[in-house]
């Protein structure tokens, strides 16, 4: 290997682990903050715009995985590709994120938790809706379920472990804390999280696309609203003319 | 079209499975063991992404209600027409009516029925293959009816390929050290690798869970990419072995990445088998 090449591939920020013959994972060395992920989001869209290569991406909090559609490519050219186009992006550029505006019935028949979490946390079932509802909210990634989004942001007010024992059908569209998360159940799912309340928008579609209206670096707040408008929203869906901002 | 009679233990649509939706938290899905899906596709001349039945421990018996051609691939079930045992691995010329019928697996776990011109549900995300949230069915039950080709007048020519099979008493996995491997230390690297481990019944199209734990306690990770293949341990140094419709991410220690082979011997495993690893250093 060319002493320079070397050179270039040790000023990488993260280090690249091949995973896989088809798969190769680059971790960042440092904590995962905003700044990384939005480093690790660019980079991302700058190597499926360049390399045809590419089948899909995933990404963690501070790492990136590489499926290739071709076996056994070279290192040389795994690696160099990697240093080039990371080194060719300007990471200053303003991005295309977008804020969201989710609305949620934080009334008892949507929220099974929220007295029991409140007394738990020493709040009033409102103080635990105002501190949920006033806290902006960045998605991080996708995962668990089509349409989960990772948020990251809850007050730590809010933080409490999740259940012992995950229930085994949390609705569709439950609003949930669990640990120091809070998140969205796009589906009827098994889950562990307290459920505060419950949005109607729809977190997943497979047959409409843009599929999930939201992506990593985009921000989100939750609106409180009472099941009157819950209903009118739902309906509002059902029509088609119900649109998010 | 064909028609769900009973639906055996655990039967659903699955193709090469879906690409490229990961961003949207979609898992792969796809079938268990590609290898015999494959084979099910080539030994009809189907295209290779065909969608096939993949059934898994106790099979379905099912109607043809239109003539067509069929091969079956994988475990052996005792596949039965017309209550006439059948031979496996060759295409299969089917009659309106004929009944087909599976048993218990006997070797290996899971068969795949191929269809000529393949089975055509609806595509969804680029893939037929049945995931809760994705396809209107999360899998087959009884009186579902699947829509196939009808059968063109150009005669059919089965293919004379021989075909490699599985070999279902292989049950040493080759695996490649994962991201985590080295936090563990030597004595518990070698019992990765010298230990025989035993499939618990925790298993299905998600994950494998093995019998044996490490008693080494690792540190959960930043939620990060996984695959199927990945070999998680929990902090309890529970093994878990993802599979085809794991999530995309995990919060678990990846200890090792099954190779694609691998993955297609323990597709075929099932609750009490054994296991060993062989681990490998990608380079």
């Amino acid at each position: 290997m060319h002493k320079k090449d070397k050179m270039s591939y040790l000023s990488l920020p993260f280090s690249i682990f091949k995973l896989h013959p088809k798969a190769l994972l680059l971790e960042w060395n440092q904590k995962p903050s905003q700044e990384l992920l939005i480093e690790i989001i660019t980079f991302k869209a700058e190597l499926e715009n360049k390399l045809k290569e590419i089948s899909q991406i995933t990404i963690g909090y501070h790492s990136l995985l590489i499926e290739w559609n071709k076996k056994n490519l070279s290192k040389d050219f795994q690696f160099s590709t990697l240093s080039i186009i990371y080194f060719s992006i300007d990471f200053k550029k303003p991005n295309s994120n977008r804020h969201w505006k989710i609305p949620v019935c934080y009334e008892a028949e949507f929220a099974q938790d929220l007295e029991w979490l409140s007394q738990k946390l020493n709040l009033s079932p409102k103080q635990v809706i105002e501190i949920h509802s006033r806290g902006l909210y960045w998605v991080c990634f996708i995962g668990f379920l089509p349409g989960f989004l990772y948020l990251d942001g809850l007050d730590s007010k809010l933080f409490f472990p999740r259940k012992n024992r995950p229930i085994l059908k949390v609705p569709r569209g439950s609003v949930a804390i669990g640990g120091n998360q809070t998140g969205i159940y796009p589906e009827i799912s098994p889950g562990g999280w307290h459920i505060i309340g419950k949005t109607p928008v729809t977190l997943f579609d497979p047959n409409n696309k843009p599929y999930c209206f939201a992506k990593s670096g985009d921000t989100l707040s939750f609106k409180a609203i009472s099941k009157i408008e819950f209903k009118n929203i739902e309906n509002k869906i059902i029509e088609g003319s119900f649109k998010l901002t | 079209m064909i028609e769900i009679i009973n639906s055996g233990f655990y039967t659903s649509i699955q193709d090469k499975g879906r690409i490229g939706f990961k961003n949207f938290g979609v898992p792969i899905s796809g079938a268990m063991d590609q290898h015999s899906f494959s084979w099910s596709n080539r030994l009809l001349n189907n295209l290779t992404n065909s969608a096939v039945l993949e059934m898994s421990f106790k099979g379905p018996k099912i109607c043809f209600h239109e003539d067509t051609f069929i091969a079956i691939t994988g475990a052996f079930m005792g596949p039965k027409l017309n209550g006439f045992s059948l031979e496996m691995n060759k295409p299969i010329g089917i009659k309106k009516m004929d009944i087909l019928q599976f048993g218990n697996a006997i070797r290996g776990s899971r068969t795949y029925l191929s269809v000529l011109g393949g089975l055509q549900t609806q595509k969804i995300l680029g893939s037929r293959s049945q995931f809760k949230g994705i396809t209107t069915f999360e899998r087959i039950s009884k009186r579902t009816v699947i829509p196939i080709k009808k059968l063109s007048f150009n005669l059919f020519k089965g293919s004379v390929i021989k075909h490699t099979m599985i070999n279902f008493d292989k049950n040493i996995l080759t695996a490649y050290e994962g991201p985590e491997f080295d936090l563990l230390p030597e004595n518990i690297k070698h019992q990765l690798s010298f230990k025989k481990f035993h499939l618990s019944h925790l298993n299905n199209r998600m994950g494998y869970q093995l019998k044996e734990k490490i008693t080494f306690k690792l540190p959960q990770i930043w939620t990060a990419p996984v695959l199927p293949g990945t070999v998680q341990c929990t902090p309890e140094g529970k093994l878990i072995i993802l599979m085809q419709d794991a999530q995309v991410t995990g919060g678990y220690s990846r200890l090792l990445q099954l190779d694609d082979d691998a993955i297609n011997c323990l597709a075929q495993k099932g609750t009490n088998d054994l296991l060993q690893f062989r681990i490998k250093k990608l380079t």
